[in-house]
Order: C-alpha cells, then structure tokens, then sequence
C-alpha cells in the first residue's frame, strides 16, 4: 500500500506487534479521523515450514506434527490428518475409535468457543466476561487432561483410531461437568443479550453481507453468522456426523452480535452432541492397526474446525514411509480476506473486535508462496533454497541495509 | 514561629504530601481487590498482607525502569505535563476535609476553585498525549478532549447541587450545613445528583466503561503510551490521587465529609476514621461498577453524557433549586 494518502488521512499499522492481537498480522489501516477508509491485511510473519518439515518425516510422527499446526485446535488438525490417510489407505476405524475422535472435536469446539468468547469480552474492555468464560474452560480442559492426559496438544488420535478409550467413571465426569457448563453460558447468554453496553459494541458492527461473504469464500461462524447455513458435519458428513442430531446455526443480521450468538448456540449444541456420542457408546476396540505402507494417491478431507472448514491434501508416491506433499488450508486464510471488507467504514476502537470477530489463528495460516513476478509461476521454496537467497540478497545489498539502519 | 513549624508539618505528612500518597495508593490497592473479587480472581496477592503493597511495590519499581523519550517529542513539554499533572492533583486533595470541618486549604468560594483545578488536570492529560507525538498518544489525546466536554458539565451542575442546597459554594460551609443544620448527608436528598457525580468521575477517572482514552486493547495506553520509568510512576501516581480526590470530595458533598459520632477529645482521629470509612465506600463502588460494564465507544459515550446525563443534572438542578426555595 502506498503511503501518498489525502492529507486529512491518517496511516495507523496495526501490528505487527499490538496488544489488540495476540498474533503477529499486520494491518495498514488508514482513517478519517475515527472512521476507517480501508484497511489492508498483511500476512506471513510466523511461518513455521511445518507442510516442508512434514515432507520429511514418516506419516505416523507427522500426526503429531501437524497437531502443531495449532494451539487451540490442535485435535481437528489431528484428526483429520489421519482421515486423510485412513481415506489413502481406503481403511475404516472400529466405530468406538470413530464415536471417540468425534467426542474429542467436540469437546475441542466448547474450548475453542468459550475461549473466544473471553477473547471478545477483552476486546470490547469487558474482563469480567473473560474471566468468567476463561475459568468454565478450565472444565473442558481438564476433560480433556482426563481423557489423554494433556491439557492442549492431546495426541488423541492415530492412524487407525485413537490412542486413549472412555471409561464408564469418565463418562459420568464429562456429563456432570456438561451440566454445570450449560447453565453457565445459558446464564451468560441471557446477560448479553440484555446488557446495553455490549450490544452497543456488538450489534450493527462489522457487517459482512450474505452476498459478500460468499464472494470472499468465509467459512465456519463468520459464515454462519451472515446467514448462510453451511457446515461440513451437514453438507458433506464425515465420520459419525450423519448419525448424529444436531442443528446448523446460523443468524442474519450479519453484525458482530450475531457471530457472537452463533458461536454460544453452538456451545449448546456441541454438548448436546456430547450427550448423544456418550450415551451411545458402542463397544469394541478403539484402534485398528494399520499398515506402515501407504499405497500411491491422493486424497483430501475436510472437517468443521471450531473456526471453520478445515482441508488436508496428502499426496503418498507408494514408495517412501513419508508423504509427498501435505497441504493445510486453515480457516483463518479463508476468512482474513473478510476482515478488509468488515473493517471498511467502521470505528477505530471496533478494529479490534471486528479483527478478533472471526477468531483469527494467525500461526495456523502462514505458509509460503513465491510467486515469480514476470512468470506469474508459483514455486514452494525449501529451507535451504531460502537461505541461499538471503545469503545472496544480504551480500548485494549489505550497505544499503547497514546505511538504512544508521539512518534510523 | 511554631505555628509556622505545625503548619508546615501538616502539609508535608499529615494530612499533607505523605498521608495522600499512601492512602492513595492503598485505594489502588482496595479498587484492584475489588475489582478481582467481582471478576472472580483474587487480585494483588504476594506483596504485605493481603498483596496490599502491590501498589507501593509497583511504584517503585516503575521509580528504578528506564526512561525513555521519544525523539520527535516536545522536549520540556514531555518533561514537565507529568511533574505538573501530580502537582494538580495533589493540589485538589488540600481542598478535600479530612481530619475536621475544612482541608488544608479553605477558602469562600473553594468549591468553584477545585473544579477549576481539577479540569486543568484533563487539559494536562490532553496535552501529554500532544506532546508525546505518536500516533496513539494523539488520538488518545484527542479522546480524552472530547469524553472531556462530555461530562465536565454534570460533574460541575452536581456538585453545584450540593453547593445549592447548603446556600454555600465552600466545601467547609457544605459539610457544616449537612451536619449541623439539615442533621442529614445531602446523598438523601439529592441521591440523583450523587449517582450522576459516580457516572461522571467513573469518566473522569478513566475507568470502564468510560476508559475510552486509554483503551488498551485499541491504542495500546492512549495518551500514556510514550510515558515510561519515572514520567509513568507520576501519571499513576497522579492518577491515584484524583482517585482520592473524587471519592474524598463525594463524601464531603454527598456523604457528610469526615464528620461522624466522635469520642470527646480524640476527634481528629475519629474524623479520620470517618473519612477513611466513606472514602473506601466511594471507591469500592467505583470498583464494582468497572466489573459490570464493557466499554463505551466513545461516540457512545459523548451520546450518552450530552443526550442523557446532561439533561437529567439539569433536571436534578432544578429539582435542587425548587426544594430549597418551596420546601426545605
């Protein structure tokens, strides 16, 4: 983005580095006095290299790789890494393994979503909501630490099932905690809905058009929330999803309230689910041993991520014990370009929520791209190939840099 | 000359310099308790009893960390706004009665006189934010005007309520009317005035919802964000002491000052007891209400003051004026 804006505009980089975030993105915003005239989102400065690092090790320790795609979600990413290649291999996991994946996403999802309820009370200066939601996430996890024995990377999951089963004793915990939970946020719902200072940050602010929405390909809540019901356990069932009752929630008014009330009214749904897959518990093993050798192909899955459609890409050339190729696409990717059009005529002081509103993962999404200016040719480049360049690029312009920095 | 001994003594520790700095930061300490309680944490925890040196600890510490200043800044503009900005403040807390009838320093008309300096305290906040020329800092700067037109007014017309009822605008006759000639704290009769006086210091203190200009998930600090090491412990500390300032004044216009039942011969230490009691009442609520709220926007909030806050202390104003000149 330039920097020649009218005179009575003014420049503000948020970010990289910004209390309102809690991931390093950028974004050039430029005002009119408190209105924002546009904003620019600007990616790339966690990249990680963990598709390259996959390329590198066998299928079974990229499952726990990949887990680190993401904090938050760590078990989605997981679980539908080993779909992928339980869908390579044309394998079905014995329904207990499957019933329990599915019992960890959605546990994943109440954490994920009580979480970025606290997260948005922050943004709009509302702690006591934070520290409210922040405390009954500790239920979820430590369920969680309960089922696997880890409070944020599981490990739940491996190829041909999963790793931990469900004892009767923990089932009752997960129900008794699922009752507590239920009345916290029905009460937290009731609340918001009535008290004035939060609905006069949340409704009308940062409207994403039904039509727009669709056009700039948002998926999950934020997709949800402006009134299109689309969600990956509905349109395109995976696993148990299509023997489970549940409902797709979606809201029209397209504003913050409503992926505010999307995300809540998916909290009661997702334990509802819970209910369900524990009360119907069948028996058997919950893993499936499975073969080192993965045959040549490729194949995609996609699952509903608590932020949204998930997509794995796993390409096996049948020879070697590690994959070809593993590409990840996040929902924060989809969503980011959404931000741009949200923010456009808002307030300065919504900035914050309105970038909060659809539940970034800034880590989860850097990958990089080169794209060759005059061929238009898009290359991945490798760790070494990367540092050949930077040791090229510094050696050319070594004074330059050094003189730029004395300038400063 | 021991007169002048005394009076030097009273104004550098009690109820002086030193006696303000430390019950200030001990009501940081009350509201930060408070504040976590309704939040359903436990707040400053480690330091002293109960954590109730965190403040004192946090002030040093700011005291030893770098100084740093930003290079476009306004050199003695930058130097000066905190050193000034803690003179002001402490200056409005002389006014306050602590240990009797008056402060420290009583004049006729004090009541207009501590309005008038206690603004000054936000045109400095203004001017901080100018000086320190960032890009957050301004538009914290440019925040805090405009919350500052806001309600400046109902602030001014509440007190003056008080000032009306006691046919007095010095704070030392208003606290004598509530207990010797009307036997009964004004918040009785003028309770709107009261719980529009908390609206507008919850704004005038920067607290939530109203701690528009210092929003810290929006501007990082607002108009502090260039301010550190020894400039920073100063705002605080300033900060603090209006703190002081507002709940002390509340109680002397609203609550009957630190007037209360006294054991003969040791009243200046029973007034204390009185002042320290409805003091720490005021800030608690101040406290409470920061946990319920989320933050205003602030055309939200300059809405909220000019379409409701202001009509409604004229009304009480009138209200104010018909009593006393039908009833009482």
């Amino acid at each position: 983005m330039s920097n020649d804006i009218p005179e009575d505009e003014i420049l503000i980089p948020l970010g990289p580095q910004h209390p309102a975030l809690k991931e390093p993105i950028n974004f050039m915003i430029r005002a009119e006095g408190e209105i924002v005239v546009d904003a620019q989102p600007r990616i790339g400065y966690v990249h990680r290299g963990i598709e390259r690092l996959a390329m590198e090790r066998t299928y079974l320790k990229t499952a726990y790789l990949v887990e680190r795609v993401c904090g938050i979600c760590s078990a989605a990413h997981q679980g539908t890494y080993c779909m992928t290649v339980e869908e390579l291999l044309d394998m079905e996991i014995p329904p207990r393994g499957e019933y329990i994946r599915t019992l960890v996403w959605e546990l994943e999802r109440l954490h994920s979503h009580s979480l970025w309820l606290g997260v948005a009370g922050h943004e709009i200066g509302f702690d006591t909501l934070f520290m409210y939601t922040w405390r009954d996430r500790e239920l979820v996890m430590d369920i969680l630490e309960m089922l696997s024995g880890n409070r944020v990377n599981y490990g739940m999951n491996k190829i041909g099932g999963v790793r931990y089963d469900v004892t009767d004793e923990m089932k009752n915990k997960i129900l008794k905690a699922m009752d507590l939970l239920e009345k916290r946020f029905k009460d937290y719902k009731k609340k918001l809905s009535e008290e004035p200072t939060v609905l006069g940050r949340l409704v009308n602010v940062g409207i994403l058009k039904k039509s727009t929405a669709i056009k700039l390909s948002a998926v999950g809540p934020t997709l949800r929330a402006s009134g299109v019901k689309a969600d990956i356990r509905k349109d395109d069932p995976y696993g148990i999803y299509d023997e489970i009752p549940f409902e797709v929630i979606s809201y029209d008014s397209c504003d913050l309230a409503a992926r505010v009330f999307v995300r809540i009214d998916e909290f009661f749904e997702s334990i509802k689910m819970i209910r369900w897959i524990l009360n119907n518990l069948p028996d058997g093993p919950v893993y499936k041993r499975a073969p080192i050798r993965i045959p040549q192909g490729e194949a995609i899955c996609r699952n509903e991520a608590p932020r949204g459609e998930l997509m794995y890409y796993i390409k096996s050339d049948g020879k070697s014990n590690h994959p070809e190729r593993v590409k990840i696409r996040t929902p924060t990717l989809a969503n980011i370009l959404s931000i741009g059009e949200m923010l456009k005529g808002s307030y300065l002081a919504d900035v914050p929520i309105i970038v909060a509103g659809i539940d970034p993962c800034i880590s989860c999404m850097d990958r990089v791209m080169v794209v060759h200016e005059d061929t238009g040719k898009a290359e991945i480049w490798t760790d070494e190939k990367f540092r050949d360049y930077s040791r090229k690029w510094y050696k050319k312009n070594l004074k330059w840099v050094v003189e730029e920095r004395w300038k400063k | 000359m021991e007169e002048i001994i005394w009076n030097l003594l009273s104004f550098i520790i009690f109820p002086g310099l030193l006696f303000v700095c430390i019950y200030s930061l001990f009501l940081e300490w009350l509201d930060r308790k408070v504040y976590a309680r309704v939040q359903n944490r436990v707040g400053p925890l480690i330091t002293g009893s109960k954590g109730i040196l965190q403040p004192f600890a946090d002030f040093i510490k700011l005291l030893s960390k770098e100084d740093i200043k930003p290079e476009c800044a306004d050199r003695w503009g930058f130097l000066f706004s905190p050193l000034t900005a803690l003179t002001v403040a402490m200056m409005t807390v002389f006014f306050v009665p602590i240990v009797g009838y008056q402060g420290l320093i009583s004049l006729p008309v004090d009541l207009l006189i501590v309005v008038f300096i206690s603004t000054l305290f936000n045109i400095l906040v203004i001017l901080a934010g100018y000086f320190s020329v960032s890009r957050f800092s301004t538009i914290g700067a440019v925040r805090a005007g405009l919350q500052f037109v806001a309600y400046e007014i109902p602030f001014v017309l509440s007190i003056i309520c008080a000032g009306v009822l006691a046919k007095s605008l010095s704070i030392a006759e208003i606290v004598y009317a509530q207990n010797n000639i009307y036997h009964m704290p004004f918040v009785v009769y003028l309770f709107p005035a009261f719980i529009i006086y908390l609206v507008s210091s919850l704004a005038k203190l920067e607290r939530v919802p109203f701690d528009i200009p210092e929003a810290e998930t929006e501007l990082a600090a607002g108009w502090q964000v260039e301010y550190s090491g020894r400039k920073l412990a100063l705002f605080k500390l300033a900060a603090d002491i209006k703190a002081l300032f507002v709940s002390g004044l509340g109680a002397a216009l609203f609550l009957g000052g630190p007037i209360g039942p006294a054991i003969a011969g040791l009243e200046p230490l029973c007034y204390l007891f009185w002042f320290i009691v409805k003091t720490l009442f005021i800030v608690a609520l101040i406290g409470f209400f920061r946990g319920l709220f989320a933050r205003f926007r602030i055309d939200q909030a300059v809405n909220l003051f000019w379409k409701t806050v202001l009509p409604a202390s004229l009304i009480v104003f009138i209200y104010t004026s018909v009593l006393i000149y039908f009833i009482l």
